[in-house]
């Protein structure tokens, strides 16, 4: 509160002093500047996330750096960050490519005084500001809240069957935290529903041919097979193939998650019955909002939760439906 | 090239017959297996079901068309690990070029496949010399310079990908990725073309049969005239090439180019040749070998899905029959009389 109201008080004092040129000049080096590290550029996840940093930006008048390593990896992540880092920004908006690889390179940036938001992925629990462990140095934690996304799907693919019938999880590999989650959460929600029996999950290690044979194995064995839901991208393309060399699209409603703008041909000609959308705009958003508000003086919270929207063939040509779709640029 | 057995041997000579063909050994124990598992607890046939095989086969394809030149270089005593992101490389390329064809070319989608297609293929040409160039011209070890090229295939896919997968709509492309012929999938008409023409090459031809000499001993036959260089070089192209056709038919399965398409193929792929037989010391291996090992792979990972075992023994099962299949063919050597490899 002090802290703030000094803030405000100079804020007067230089509106009192007069637009001079003066407190212009210190004004500029006193901004905020604020970076974002993404897991990798050029995804239409992080892209999407970067607008919505963009927009906060704007709003408050505060700058935005935005720096990332080509491609989902520890070894070119930490060089960008470093980088970053020597550019003494105000606070640091980050998706760190691991959870524990990346605590050391972030205690750095801590430790010179940077403040540190985790958006999408974390480091250590994910769970900050608790004075236990190495990792609850970052101020706070912006994502979907991947175990209610597994729970949406869990609904709406539910709905889409009838409530009734067979289905299973087409997963990446274990041990990797957000599609973990995602897969809890579906399993969760779909114990509510008698009717709906769960099949062994399968993983796919990211290989959409495995992705495709494994759905057409378990069609096989179980031809009355009623839904499958994909826990990311390739393991919902993947089982899509299988299913449409089975012949059976339509028939076994498939449930994806995420949503870039391929999407929609797929949502609409029915490969997809639906798909779960992040919003990664509002983690852009709210992550900057975040790191504004700390370096304001205002208090902020440890972790936010940001929302999905089920989309459909029926409902993607909905304005606010269609906006959820990832950016590719 | 078959290595002959000692003389006067009758039991090692059997004994050698049967390690030759253990992979389609090993194919028939599992087909067997999954068979009565199939029966016993579904009361379900896994064999006699057309939907399987298309099932199984369609999955063999993309691991095998790998596997196909990984045969060359193997039995040439080397090993390419540039294979899958050449693959992803080449379907990046590949669905770019339908896509650019169709849309600012204006070209009808039949000629716009098959631009896709050449050019895939055709960009594989880079890292095929390359490779070839590193290990016949500088003498860089295989297993190194071709650990170089996955490196730089695969940030080129992803350059070229923008970090994204690149969706083709163009009914012809993915016709020839998913479509039937008298039920048989095109996928499994065009590798059964491709395996036919390299076993042709392997065993019918000149530049087959200095690939064996090669594998069994370098220096002998650069002394028999051989032009290593030059053999190392078509080796190592050929070899990309087929991670080029991989890429491209991916690009058509999926609608999608996609840089990762090949990462998790490329084990799938050297466990093929050597559970087919190959040797990883050079010298041996053939292409109906290789066949049977990637169709191994297949039924494994297929079967254990379709008796609802727990995903985990896949890993186990794809591990074991390598393991025993390498032990497989140390006896074999044994029984040869420590023949000598370089």
């Amino acid at each position: 509160m002090d802290r703030r109201s000094a803030v405000k008080l100079m804020g007067a004092a230089a509106a009192v002093a007069g637009l001079g040129a003066l407190p212009g000049r210190a004004r500029a080096a006193d901004k905020i500047t604020i970076a974002l590290v993404p897991g990798l550029t050029a995804d239409g996840f992080y892209v999407t996330m970067h607008h919505g940093a963009e927009a906060a930006a704007k709003a408050v008048g505060a700058d935005l750096i935005y720096q990332g390593a080509a491609e989902w990896n520890v070894s070119l992540q930490v060089p960008v960050l470093d980088a970053v880092i020597g550019k003494k920004p105000t606070a640091l908006l980050i998706a760190p490519t691991d959870k524990k690889q990346l605590i050391q390179p972030l205690k750095k940036a801590f430790d010179a005084g940077i403040a540190v938001v985790c958006v999408d992925t974390f480091i250590g629990t994910g769970v900050f500001q608790t004075g236990s462990g190495d990792a609850d140095f970052p101020l706070s934690y912006v994502a979907s809240d991947n175990v209610l996304g597994g729970r949406m799907a869990a609904r709406a693919l539910a709905k889409a069957i009838g409530e009734k019938g067979k289905v299973y999880v087409s997963n990446v590999k274990p041990g990797v935290s957000t599609t973990d989650q995602r897969e809890q959460g579906f399993k969760e929600e779909m114990k509510r529903f008698s009717g709906i029996e769960m099949l062994e999950t399968q993983f796919n290690d990211d290989d959409a041919n495995k992705a495709a044979a494994q759905v057409q194995a378990v069609i096989g064995r179980v031809p009355d097979l009623a839904g499958v839901f994909g826990a990311n991208l390739f393991s919902a393309g993947g089982t899509a193939n299988g299913v449409k060399a089975a012949g059976k699209i339509g028939k076994i409603k498939l449930a994806g998650f995420d949503a870039p703008e391929s999407i929609v041909p797929q949502l609409k000609d029915g490969t997809f019955e639906l798909t779960i959308a992040q919003h990664p705009a509002e983690i852009g958003y709210f992550g900057f909002m975040v790191a504004y508000a700390n370096a304001t003086g205002n208090p902020v919270p440890t972790a936010i939760g940001t929302g999905f929207t089920v989309m459909t063939g029926a409902n993607i040509d909905d304005p606010k439906v269609s906006r959820y779709l990832y950016k590719s640029s | 090239m078959t290595p002959k057995p000692p003389q006067g041997n009758a039991g090692a000579a059997l004994l050698m017959r049967i390690a030759e063909l253990r992979a389609w050994l090993f194919l028939i124990i599992l087909v067997v297996f999954f068979e009565v598992w199939a029966r016993v607890a579904y009361g379900a046939s896994f064999i006699f079901n057309v939907y399987n095989l298309q099932s199984i086969s369609v999955f063999a394809t993309a691991p095998l068309l790998l596997a196909l030149g990984q045969t060359f270089v193997i039995i040439s005593a080397g090993i390419d690990l540039s294979l899958g992101f050449v693959m992803g490389l080449a379907s990046v390329i590949a669905a770019h070029s339908a896509n650019f064809a169709l849309d600012s070319l204006g070209l009808p989608p039949l000629l716009a496949m098959l631009c896709g297609i050449l050019s895939g293929v055709i960009v594989t040409f880079v890292p095929g010399l390359v490779n070839g160039w590193l290990i016949a011209q500088l003498r860089v070890p295989p297993f190194i310079g071709t650990l170089g090229m996955y490196g730089v295939a695969r940030g080129a896919a992803y350059l070229f990908a923008g970090g994204m997968t690149i969706s083709v709509t163009n009914d012809w492309y993915s016709g020839i990725g998913n479509n039937r012929y008298f039920g048989v999938p095109m996928l499994v008409i065009l590798t059964a073309i491709a395996c036919l023409i390299m076993h042709y090459l392997l065993s019918q031809t000149r530049f087959g049969q200095h690939t064996y000499a090669m594998g069994a001993s370098q220096p002998a036959a650069r002394r028999a005239g051989i032009n290593i260089r030059a053999l190392t070089m078509q080796i190592y192209f050929l070899s990309a090439i087929m991670a080029g056709v991989a890429g491209a038919l991916y690009t058509g399965r999926f609608s999608a180019g996609a840089p990762q398409a090949g990462e998790p193929l490329l084990l799938d792929s050297i466990a093929a040749v050597v559970i087919g037989g190959a040797s990883l010391f050079g010298g041996s291996g053939n292409i109906a070998g290789t066949i049977a090992g990637a169709l191994v792979i297949a039924v494994i990972q297929y079967g254990l899905v379709f008796i609802d075992v727990e995903p985990f023994w896949q890993f186990i099962a794809v591990g074991a029959v390598i393991i025993i299949s390498v032990l497989v063919d140390q006896t074999q050597r044994k029984f040869l009389g420590g023949r000598q490899v370089e």
